[in-house]
């Protein structure tokens, strides 16, 4: 995948926009109406274009200059527009964990998030935890405990599991267990997962 | 031995090898089905009934059609024609009957939620949007949607109507009902909720025509053999024009072995723009249009002697299915043969209600009627003051009660052994309420699961590659078992080769045939398979190697005692014996040399036994007196599953069946406000799949001893029993802890205070 | 979800211009609830004022109280020294809602104007007089598990699903607003609304105004405090009950108390009444009893919520017992 793929201008769109616009005067002033217009079934399909907005993120060390539209959630634009899928859709409302990756080092939830919101933030996705070949400590724990099974809830349990750790919350099984849930695993692999944990937490790796 | 053998210890059958796909799993470059990239791929979302009953009168869908970037809105008024729908009877899989939804067939509306339209559009974001505009009108029909209230309605499913000798029929051994007139007799119903599969990975389905006859899905299923043959019959066109990718499923637990209206909405939409359309399901549609375990009213009548000898059972059932189809599951099947009682009776019923169809959830129909049964048992050995153990141990049984035979094999009781000793069970009081630990009152509990340990057929297609290694294809899937890695072993053992030597390629339908991943049975049948395709291949190579010039040193040998090298076969005991791979292939004439074989159950050994996995589950739990929560605190799970291939992967499921378990037991239910017939608990905050803190560090242990008669590794099936008998473990802790016995799952706070 | 105009404004007074003269704008802070809400349909704001360049997310101590910036995340607050150290039993209440996560994103204004989680106002399907005024109550004779025992009309009994704001409303804070008319202050215990008739608004910020800080007297409520939540697993769930308990006890003897529910109504619900019951008694369970009794006077339960009676003043007799810490 190209790291700054090719987007419409955003200003030729709008000036395009605009020269065809009947409504040329109440979209200038108030934006809001666009959006009516479209409901109103005129010009919608220009007014789509209108609405991308330019943004820059930093993305697994990678600077990416895109061109979204608002209500481009991070997780979507990460899966279906980078070809970043790692990062999982498991609820898309923040109830299973599944689209965890760090924004600027913290553990979030990605479906949550607008990525127009994140404009100059470096996010951390599972691709880019390991160093070229060489996996993560974490991910290394996590084959060796079978820290999974089908897979899916995976690439959010690690990116939880390495911020868990980093912040000081893997003193303990029970606090691991406490700070580790906002990460769903329905094939039930906790057991293992807090086993990994702790062994990277107890080998002392800087994570 | 050779240096090959050496090297593969690791890998051996029986040994914790690491998942052969891990890697890619925690690199997250594993593929799921909503992850293909395809060139002018466009993005599907479906628009779902609000009514569970009726028929569509309007549906405006003028504003979708008109939305940025949308490119078609599909109802029942526009659909392309499914030719399969007209006469189309079965699903892809035994044995439900009746007939799958019909999606965008006409206007009526059978359930809540039922997919009315679907919006194809450039971005998911336009498709959502344009979705949320489609509107419509109903003529409504008066809905049923509670079990309990229609228990009255149960029926005996079709297949046991035609067939008395079916499982699902009446059941009668000895005299009927004969509990009433038992010395100390119990009377109990219980209940369970409808429960979710809920797996990580939301349904998905990329769908392309790549020709007007010629379809190709990514799909996440358990079956693509199944998929292949309902989609191929739907369409009028050849199996072999149907393609099934699922390489990757994220978690199924049973939701992946039907198939459900999204997929054909998918497959429709793709027809109708002439581009490869991804549709992927919210949350809230996992709960309405992909199957559940299903809500189900039991009753248990039993009796036993002053000795604590169980005189009768009876147990019935009712559970809820849809209006189209009659899903069936085997809910009473161990109360037959799971204890010694001479009389027992058991009748399994459905009623059709105006919701989806119901399927198969992990440990089907047995974790749903082992809750009743092992209730039942504690209930009874209170009743008697027996502990509960011990109640068992007087009703075991050595050969199956049902029809007489002998057990293939049957380890319970070191099951029980184990289990009670590591769980601490001579702790256990056996009046309840007598441990505490600080504020907490303490319970222990013990329930007992079983699967059949079935074996079906499969093929398989093993291939010697020019640098030695050897690829392994078959149309089974893995949705988080190991399946890959278990086969790599068996491979691995059979051929003397280093696992890193083997690939097993799986989840394609173009690959030889293989059963969906359901019942506890693939390691069972695909694990036999490639066991008799590796010695299949052996035998070709053998006789291959012996047609070389200067064979004579291998056709004096024995197909086991050949050794696969880089470039050449050798011999365990004959270094120096070596035929290179070019002269073979150039005798043979391929590029690659290759066997497909396929692999049955094979004699009459499934005629003289029963055949059964076996699970005993100890738990040990807290209850808060005031607050009524309950705290999972220590679980062992010991399982009689034959022989274990991988003890890592194999004890991972254990442990998350028990998962499973605690999460039917304490926090799982959907619940429909029946007004409406629609769910109202519908996402995972207001469903309660347990979390990490629900999980205690779970313990498992293995018996570990083959059952020859399933199939010659010995495996019996681990995937079901995980999860069997559970539930019950831990009602019976929670009356221990405090006396009190919940009969309605999920154990919440409001149960116990 | 609907397009919607999207704009960052880096000065206060920008937000609160934009916000006035919309009707159909919305804050942007965490996202966590309104995002959830866009995606269902629930809420379809046209404009969305993105507040994160303000400088709001301070925490600090001035004077005789502590003031916590709009915009300071859950999970930092609930790591903070300062907060740790003067308002224990807020940090208590903040790690007992949502996970790590989403603690990292949602802010500590956005959690007090979180919406509630009835079923009925989630599914744009069923009635919700909260959701669309006028259409019923879908909840008052459906499955009201989860739902109001206090305070609740007969147009909406849901209830209000924040931890954090029940800590808040127990110790006393105060909510800074700032809108088009200026400044002011709101008693955090006047901050929510009961649903009355017009169950839509949940507050009383009025049109344009926005939440810029909450500050927290300072009280001798350090050592015996303890929030607890009853819930269906053991985290990630939001409340059937939860209990804010504060005590100051010399000699065994109550010489102050705070005490306030969650999951029990519309807003979180202050039980000062049972204040008055606990100072000068003994911190006994028969006190706390008696406090508990006091809590549930007025109590009235529906169909699937009569288990929060029993559950919810057993619930205060174990906060007070653990703040106490009298076994």
């Amino acid at each position: 995948m190209n790291p700054e793929p090719e987007q419409p201008n955003h200003d030729e769109a709008r000036r395009t926009f605009l020269k065809q616009s009947s409504l040329l005067t109440a979209l200038a002033f108030t934006p809001g109406p666009v959006l009516q217009a479209a409901a109103a079934e005129i010009d919608e399909k220009v007014a789509a274009v209108f609405e991308k907005i330019p943004v820059r993120l930093d993305i697994n060390g990678h600077k990416h200059k895109l061109s979204i539209e608002p209500r481009t959630t991070l997780l979507d634009l990460l899966r279906e527009q980078l070809g970043l899928t790692g990062t999982k859709k498991g609820c898309d409302y923040g109830q299973c964990g599944a689209c965890t990756v760090h924004i600027d080092g913290k553990r979030v939830n990605s479906c949550l998030t607008f990525a127009v919101m994140q404009e100059g933030k470096e996010i951390t996705t599972i691709e880019g935890l390991a160093k070229g070949d060489d996996l993560h400590p974490m991910q290394e724990a996590f084959i060796k405990h079978d820290g999974f099974q089908c897979g899916y809830c995976t690439p959010g349990q690690i990116m939880s599991a390495v911020a868990c750790v980093r912040e000081g919350h893997a003193g303990s099984e029970d606090e691991i267990r406490e700070f580790m849930s906002g990460n769903i695993c329905r094939c039930g692999a906790y057991s293992n997962i807090v086993a990994a944990i702790q062994e990277v937490k107890g080998g002392g790796q800087k994570v | 031995m050779s240096e090959q053998l050496q090297k593969s210890q690791s890998g051996a059958i029986g040994e914790p090898m690491n998942r052969v796909d891990g890697r890619l799993k925690v690199t997250g470059a594993a593929k799921y089905s909503a992850e293909y990239e395809l060139p002018n791929l466009v993005h599907a979302v479906l628009v779902g009934s609000t009514i569970a009953k009726g028929s569509i009168k309007n549906i405006e869908t003028r504003q979708a059609e008109r939305a940025p970037g949308v490119l078609a809105v599909i109802t029942h008024l526009n659909s392309p024609k499914v030719p399969g729908f007209a006469e189309r009877d079965h699903p892809a899989e035994p044995p439900t009957a009746g007939q799958p939804l019909r999606v965008f067939h006409d206007n009526k509306v059978v359930f809540n939620d039922q997919p009315i339209a679907v919006v194809v559009a450039d971005t998911l974001e336009r498709a959502r949007y344009a979705a949320s505009l489609v509107k419509a009108q109903y003529d409504q029909d008066k809905h049923q949607t509670n079990l309990e209230a229609n228990l009255g309605q149960g029926y005996l499913p079709a297949q046991a109507k035609k067939n008395p000798k079916s499982p699902l029929a009446d059941y009668q051994r000895g005299e009927a009902d004969a509990y009433k007139n038992g010395a100390t007799k119990l009377e109990a119903e219980y209940v369970i909720p409808s429960e979710m599969h809920n797996p990580m990975e939301l349904q998905s389905i990329i769908a392309h025509w790549e020709a007007p006859d010629r379809l190709t899905v990514y799909d996440k299923t358990q079956a693509v053999i199944g998929t292949q043959r309902a989609f191929a019959k739907d369409w009028g066109i050849p199996e072999a024009n149907v393609k099934v990718i699922a390489t990757f499923v994220g978690g199924a637990f049973g939701n992946g072995l039907h198939n459900w209206p999204h997929e054909t909405a998918a497959i429709i939409a793709a027809k109708k723009v002439g581009r490869p359309v991804k549709l992927v399901l919210t949350r809230e549609q996992m709960f309405t249009m992909v199957g559940y375990r299903p809500y189900t009213w039991q009753k248990i009548g039993m009796s036993a002697t002053p000795d604590g000898k169980l005189t009768a059972i009876t147990h019935e059932s009712v559970g809820q299915t849809s209006t189209y189809e009659q899903f069936t599951e085997s809910t009473l099947q161990q109360t037959r043969m799971m204890y010694t009682a001479p009389n027992v009776t058991t009748r399994y019923r459905i009623a059709s209600l105006d919701v989806s169809t119901p399927v198969w959830m992990r440990g089907p129909g047995e974790a749903t009627g082992a809750f009743a049964l092992e209730s039942a048992m504690d209930e009874m050995a209170h009743a008697l003051n027996l502990d509960p153990l011990e109640f068992r141990l007087r009703n075991y049984t050595d050969t199956d009660p049902d029809n007489g035979k002998p057990w293939s094999t049957k380890y319970l009781k070191e099951c029980f052994q184990m289990g009670a000793e590591r769980i601490g069970w001579s702790n256990r009081k056996q009046q309840p309420g007598s441990v505490k630990s600080g504020e907490w009152l303490v319970g222990y509990g013990m329930g007992v699961g079983t699967f059949g340990a079935h074996r079906g057929s499969a093929k398989m297609k093993a291939i010697l590659t020019k640098k030695g290694t050897v690829v392994l294809q078959s149309a089974t899937t893995d949705i988080g078992p190991g399946t890959g890695t278990a086969m790599v072993q068996i491979a691995a053992t059979t051929l003397g080769l280093p696992p890193e030597k083997i690939t097993f390629q799986l989840g394609n339908s173009t690959f030889p045939t293989a059963p969906s991943q359901g019942g506890s049975s693939t390691v069972n049948t695909v694990g036999a398979a490639v066991q008799d395709a590796c010695i299949a291949l052996r035998e070709k190579l053998h006789q291959l190697a012996a047609a070389t010039p200067n064979g004579q040193v291998f056709s004096a040998a024995k197909p086991e005692d050949i050794v696969i090298m880089e470039g050449h076969l050798s011999l365990a005991n004959d270094k120096l014996a070596k035929a290179a791979y070019s002269d073979l292939l150039r005798q043979n004439n391929e590029a690659e040399v290759e066997v497909t074989i396929e692999s049955k159950p094979g004699g009459s050994d499934r005629d003289k036994y029963s055949m059964y996995s076996y699970s005993v589950h100890f738990v040990q739990v807290h209850v808060q007196p005031l607050t009524g929560e309950v705290r999972v605190k220590k679980v062992i799970s010991c399982a009689d599953a034959g022989t274990i291939v991988n003890q890592k992967t194999a004890g991972n499921q254990m442990m998350g069946g028990a998962v499973g378990g605690i999460g039917m037991a304490l926090t799982e239910g959907a619940v429909i406000d029946d007004r409406y017939g629609r769910y109202v608990t519908k996402d995972l905050a207001d469903y309660h799949v347990p979390v990490h803190a629900d999980a205690p560090n779970m313990e498992f242990a293995f018996v570990n001893k083959p059952d020859p008669h399933v199939n010659a590794l010995g495996t019996k099936g681990i995937g079901e029993i995980a999860i069997i008998g559970m539930a019950p473990a831990i009602a019976n802790a929670v009356f221990n802890a405090t006396g009190k016995r919940i009969r309605e799952l999920p154990i919440t706070p409001d149960k116990l205070i | 979800m609907n397009q919607f105009q999207y704009m960052r404004p880096t000065k206060q007074k920008a937000a609160i211009d934009a916000l006035a003269k919309d009707p159909n704008a919305k804050i942007i802070a965490g996202g966590t609830n309104l995002i959830d809400l866009m995606k269902r349909g629930v809420m379809t704001p046209l404009k969305l004022i993105d507040i994160n360049k303000l400088p709001l997310n301070k925490i600090e101590h001035e004077g005789n109280s502590t003031r916590i910036g709009a915009l300071a995340l859950n999970g930092a607050v609930a790591e903070d020294k300062l907060v740790l150290e003067k308002q224990p039993l807020l940090a208590q209440a903040l790690n007992a809602g949502a996970s790590a996560q989403l603690r990292n994103m949602a802010t500590v204004g956005g959690n007090m104007l979180q919406r509630t989680r009835c079923h009925y106002f989630y599914d744009t399907a069923l009635p919700c007089n909260k959701r669309e005024p006028g259409s019923g109550c879908g909840a008052l004779e459906g499955y009201n598990r989860m739902h109001a025992i206090f305070g609740f009309s007969d147009k909406c009994i849901a209830v209000h699903p924040s931890d954090m704001s029940v800590a808040l409303v127990a110790l006393d804070a105060t909510v800074l607003v700032s809108g088009p008319k200026g400044d002011r202050r709101i008693p955090f215990a006047e901050f929510h609304r009961l649903p009355g008739d017009t169950p839509q608004q949940d507050t009383n910020l009025a049109q344009g105004e926005l939440v810029t800080a909450v500050e927290i007297p300072d009280a001798a409520f350090t050592k015996h405090v303890h929030y607890l939540k009853v819930r269906e697993r053991a985290s990630y769930a939001f409340a059937l009950v939860s209990v804010a308990a504060a005590l100051s006890i010399d000699n065994n003897t109550i010489k102050d108390a705070r005490l306030a529910m969650g999951g029990v109504a519309h807003k979180p619900w202050r039980l000062t009444e049972a204040e008055k019951a606990l100072i000068g008694k003994p911190a006994t369970e028969e006190t706390f009893r008696q406090a508990a009794e006091v809590a549930m006077r007025g109590a009235k339960a529906f169909k699937y919520n009569a288990y929060k009676l029993k559950l919810a003043p057993n619930s205060i007799v174990q906060a007070l017992k653990t703040a106490a810490a009298v076994a």
